[in-house]
């Protein structure tokens, strides 16, 4: 078949124009924990990388980013010694701006690789789309947002994540996949969410025969376990020499933080809180009781116990029992049909489940949604159309990241010029569905995606305009339950192609 | 679209456009430039959008969104003169301007303390300097403060001065430029899919982009004017051509560079084919009409100002000082008439906008009184005869092409005429700013929209003087640190047309006399060799202590010798294209000019 143009490589290299034009835009904190991780990696012992306390933005990933720091920080030596020095907080040179925003692009290369092995395995009429759904990825405004202007390296690592769901498109490479996920799971623990869906997959696919699930293959169980074995023990090994494992841990998940982060993450709980706020506001004329501890906590986000005035709190223990449930009802489909395709699905589900009822979900999750979501899109058009309330919904949810004035026409117009043409693209890209569609499905999503642009103009340009610093809540609010709505309705949407194809 | 097969539900798509898609996959061959695979990175960018698939309303916009961003990117770094006192730079003047035009009376504008950025533009940079300032006043008045407000670097006037920039491009040089490349690729015809390639190029040509919202300065609103008004010209309609040449030069006295190509196109136009007073009338009449709608509400203001006593120079007490130029006309007029403070402003006005009484040049420049500087000291002779000198080198550089242009004024020789027309001026002219080789960048990149741009010896040519131009910036642009987006943008535009240094394949193609492609890369590759040899100098070497701008002269020469073949090729395409000389002539003589 012949060259699909433009190919994934030419993408690259004018996105990383674009990027590198980026360098002097605004970074968060986040910056400074990286630079603060380079500095104790670098200049400090492995066993004091987890106890080192000096800044506040202590080691809170697994090892093997912590390695990964490691590395990049034998370059950053040549490029500016002083960034590697602990104590200097809040260090930021540009030689240390120039060599951790490269680090990003130039780790970014892993997720071109894997979405190049991604094209490359896809074959006949599916290649189009495979390469249109690649490029989309490539160019997403989360990963331009989060890692490039806010400073994060999930470019990297959801290139590792492609490249497991890639390899596990094939049987001969179903171990390599497990290990590859194993060792991104050593990398950034946020990829636990979507683990239930590698166990269930790997368990049915790989350690049980094809034809009966009561025959275990023993010599596969032997290698897929020594060999996750393996990987964790050089990720955790050195540690647990001296004991650490329960330091680690305690940094790893910390338990004390609230259920919604300061701004709410487009889920369930956004919503929740949205109707708890509408029922301070009704609860005196339907006879409800309004703890008054909560009021207290209204503009805010929800740290803390008695933070719902009206419903019910909800616990972890309740978020996890339903993140747990949501995550097993795809998993039991996959386990029956443990297809690429049904297992791509199964983890995009995993990945709804934990984003919309999880504790504690940051609006950067949305992200373990999207991506894996791209990556079947494209199967048909009732596929695409549980697919574009989320492309909408989760890409805006990410706007509050970014709020100085500077970056504000970057990460709207890039959202908007990405939506129009990917979404324009994938309409022409996916094939018709075998099945009926939903009833008035498609045209929620149009009337959806509509409401976005006032939205967008209210939340950015007319509030501040009308109350100037005051309910600096609302547009928050307003963004985050109309995100909600549109992840929660792709979610739904979702579930049922899932089911029924 | 490969895959839109048939489908058992409805689509809403109009089911016309998808006939359209299927035949037109299998019809490659109607298109010139459609080939099997695309020739250069931009081509397989606006791939899919090949064969009328897609429709103008839906690739225009992710266009014009995709050059926005890089706009505003590139917008994030420094401008020229951030905080570097006493004086600062270009990015000071534009805001010190906003800030006397809205806050002084009219009559002051061009009077107040010269030292400080006096106003030196003509009148609708001012009138677009107080829109800009009353718009800003309105978010934060200090900005515009009169004197406290100098030299400000507030990072939110920063972005408040970056978006007047990227809005009044949107408004006037974008509009403009997309009109032209519809009626210029029609008119010469091109497909709609290789003048939204050329459209592409054109807008990210990196020199505009530097100059503009890098360093800082409002040129693609003068430049927009122009190119509107060679669009008007294309559409024949010259009246209009007169109105917008006159806010061109209203807005930047730069403009007179192609003063010439507008004035011989338009009088052309009423000669040939056959003499055409009435046309020639109108014109003249629109182009007095709109010289004085441009002064109006500078007289107006002054007359006002008169009435209410509010004198044009608080600062200076005692007599009337006597006009800084044309002293004569006093004799002839009652220094205390109604309609004196008038002509005095007026003439304060052409005194700030031409400064008859500076040098040849003041900076390194690469045009040929620079490069010629260095191998003799030009600056012991006087002055006089040095302009004179310089006088009559334009005239000479800049009459063939305005003749042919009188004599054939045919559309498709428009940008060929305009282009070795502004070069003959920037390598002729005195003071000339090394921010002036967009003037003849402009229309020599609106080529690539014409007949064969896109192909090999066009872009080749237009690539070349594109890039030696952002080179020849350099300087300019190191001394307030942009050479990172000065890399990014020159690298990425020379990647998207593949060219040197990404890409040699702008030089040799199938079909074209073999010599000709040999010659163009020897000498394009020369220059790029030099240019990156330059570059690897300045980042190792410093230059010997005796000489400390020798690499900046170095620039001069190679820039001045590039530049002089980019006007020979402009001049003999415009001859090749016109026509001009028998067919058998020119074709030798089309080999001479052209390799």
């Amino acid at each position: 078949m012949a060259e699909i143009h433009p190919s994934l490589a030419q993408c690259a290299v004018v996105a990383a124009a674009l990027k590198i034009l980026l360098f002097p835009a605004y970074k968060s904190t986040d910056f400074e924990v990286h630079r603060n991780w380079l500095a104790i990696t670098h200049s400090l012992p492995l066993w004091e990388w987890y106890y080192d306390t000096t800044s506040e933005w202590t080691l809170d990933y697994p090892p093997f980013f912590a390695y990964f720091e490691w590395i990049m920080s034998q370059v950053a030596k040549l490029a500016d010694p002083a960034m590697l020095r602990v104590y200097n907080v809040e260090y930021d040179s540009w030689q240390t701006i120039y060599f951790q925003r490269f680090t990003v692009i130039v780790t970014e290369l892993l997720l071109l690789y894997a979405l190049q092995m991604f094209v490359d395995s896809s074959h006949g009429a599916s290649k189009r789309a495979a390469q249109a759904a690649a490029i989309s990825i490539l160019l997403s405004p989360g990963l331009l947002i989060i890692d490039h202007i806010h400073f994060q390296y999930n470019g990297c690592m959801y290139g590792l994540l492609i490249l497991s769901l890639v390899l596990a498109r094939e049987k001969s490479t179903l171990l390599l996949s497990g290990l590859v996920f194993a060792a991104l799971l050593c990398m950034k623990h946020i990829y636990l969410y979507l683990a239930p869906a590698y166990f269930v997959f790997l368990l049915r696919a790989y350690c049980l025969a094809p034809k009966s699930i009561f025959r275990v293959q023993f010599l596969n169980c032997v290698k897929l376990g020594s060999g996750i074995a393996a990987i964790a023990a050089t990720a955790f090994g050195p540690f647990a020499l001296k004991g650490q494992i329960p330091q680690i841990l305690s940094r790893l998940f910390p338990f004390s933080r609230g259920l919604c982060h300061a701004y709410w993450a487009p889920n369930v709980w956004a919503m929740y809180s949205f109707v708890d706020r509408v029922l301070i506001v009704l609860a005196p004329r339907i006879g409800l009781s309004v703890r008054s501890g909560a009021l207290q906590s209204v503009t805010r986000g929800l740290v803390g116990d008695t933070s719902f005035a009206v419903l019910p709190d909800v616990t972890p223990r309740a978020c996890f029992a339903l993140t747990l449930l949501f995550q097993a009802i795809p998993l039991v489909k996959l386990f029956a049909q443990p297809t690429p395709d049904n297992f791509i699905g199964a983890v995009t589900l995993c990945g709804y489940a934990s984003f919309l009822f999880g504790w504690h979900v940051h609006e950067k999750a949305v992200l373990l949604v999207i991506v894996p979501f791209s990556l079947i899109a494209l199967k048909d058009r009732r596929y695409l159309g549980a697919f574009r309330p989320l492309a909408v919904a989760g890409h805006v949810s990410l706007f509050p990241l970014l709020f100085t004035p500077a970056e504000f026409p970057i990460k709207t117009v890039y959202t908007v010029f990405w939506l129009v043409l990917f979404l324009m693209a994938f309409g022409r890209l996916a094939p018709a569905s075998s099945r009926a569609r939903f009833f008035l499905f498609d045209r929620f999503s149009t009337l959806y995606i509509t409401v976005s642009i006032p939205l967008i103009v209210y939340c950015s340009l007319v509030h501040g305009i009308v109350f100037g610093k005051s309910y600096e809540f609302l547009p928050l609010m307003f963004t985050s339950s109309y995100s909600a709505i549109g992840v929660v309705g792709s979610w739904v949407g979702f579930m049922v192609v899932y089911f029924t194809s | 679209m490969a895959v839109s097969s048939p489908s058992p539900h409805k689509s809403r798509r109009k089911p016309k456009r998808a006939v359209n898609t299927t035949s037109k996959l299998n019809s490659d061959s109607t298109a010139q430039t459609v080939t099997r695979a695309p020739s250069f990175p931009l081509a397989a960018f606006l791939w899919p959008a090949r064969g009328g698939s897609v429709s103008q309303w839906e690739l225009l916009p992710l266009i014009l969104m995709a050059v926005g961003l890089f706009r505003w990117a590139a917008g994030l770094w420094g401008y020229s003169g951030f905080e570097k006192p006493p004086l600062f730079g270009d990015y000071e003047a534009q805001r010190h301007w906003m800030e006397i035009t809205t806050q002084l009376p009219v009559s002051q504008w061009y009077f107040h303390d010269l030292q400080w950025w006096g106003l030196d533009y003509p009148p609708l940079t001012a009138y677009h300097s107080w829109l800009c300032g009353t718009i800003g006043s309105l978010i934060d008045p200090s900005w515009f403060a009169l004197f406290s407000s100098r030299g400000s670097h507030d990072p939110t006037l920063k972005i408040f001065m970056r978006a007047t920039v990227v809005i009044s491009e949107y408004l006037v040089y974008i509009p403009a430029v997309v009109i032209f490349v519809r009626r210029f690729s029609r008119l010469s015809g091109v497909t709609a899919w290789s003048a939204s390639v050329a459209l592409v190029a054109i807008l990210m040509q990196p020199a505009t982009i530097l100059v503009d919202h890098v360093h800082f300065q409002y040129n693609t609103v003068m430049l927009g004017f122009v190119v509107a008004s060679m669009s008007s010209m294309l559409a024949g309609r010259n009246l209009w051509a007169a109105v917008f040449f006159v806010a061109a030069l209203g807005f930047k006295q730069m403009a007179l560079y192609y003063a010439f190509s507008v004035f011989a196109y338009l009088l052309g136009s009423c000669v040939f084919p056959r003499i055409n007073i009435p046309r020639l009338m109108a014109i003249a009449a629109v182009t007095a009409v709109s010289f004085v709608a441009l002064v109006l509400p500078i007289v107006l203001g002054t007359l006002q100002d008169v009435r209410r006593g509010i004198d044009s120079r608080p600062d200076i007490d005692g007599p009337r000082l006597p006009l800084p130029l044309f002293q004569g006309l006093a004799d002839y007029m009652d220094t205390e008439a109604v309609y004196y403070p008038v002509v005095e402003q007026l003439v304060q006005m052409v005194h700030r906008i031409f400064p008859f009484a500076r040098g040849l040049f003041e900076d390194k420049v690469a045009n040929f009184w620079c490069a010629l500087n260095v191998v003799v000291k030009i600056n012991k002779y006087p002055a006089e005869l040095l302009q004179r000198a310089a006088l009559l080198a334009t005239l000479a550089s800049i009459i063939p092409p305005n003749l042919i242009l009188f004599f054939r004024p045919r559309k498709h020789l428009l940008p060929f005429a305009f282009a070795s027309t502004a070069w003959g001026f920037f390598l002729f002219s005195y003071q000339v700013h090394e921010k002036s080789v967009l003037l003849p960048l402009a229309p020599m990149t609106l080529l690539l929209a014409g007949s064969q741009g896109l192909n090999k010896n066009t872009r080749a040519w237009v690539g070349f003087a594109n890039i030696l131009g952002c080179w020849t910036m350099f300087p300019l642009l190191q001394r307030v640190d942009l050479v990172m987006p000065y890399m990014v943008l020159t690298l990425l535009w020379a990647y998207l047309l593949g060219l040197p240094p990404t890409s040699l394949s702008a030089y040799f193609q199938e079909g074209s006399s073999n010599w000709v492609q040999w010659a163009t890369f020897f000498i394009h590759g020369a220059f790029y060799l030099a240019m990156g040899f330059w570059h690897v100098l300045v980042m190792f070497l410093p230059p010997p202590p005796d000489k400390p701008d020798l690499w900046v002269v170095v620039n001069v020469g190679v820039g001045a010798a590039g530049f002089s073949l980019c006007y020979l090729w402009c001049l003999g395409r415009l001859v090749a294209e016109s026509e001009i000389v028998p067919r058998s002539w020119f074709g030798k003589k089309r080999k001479a000019k052209t390799q």
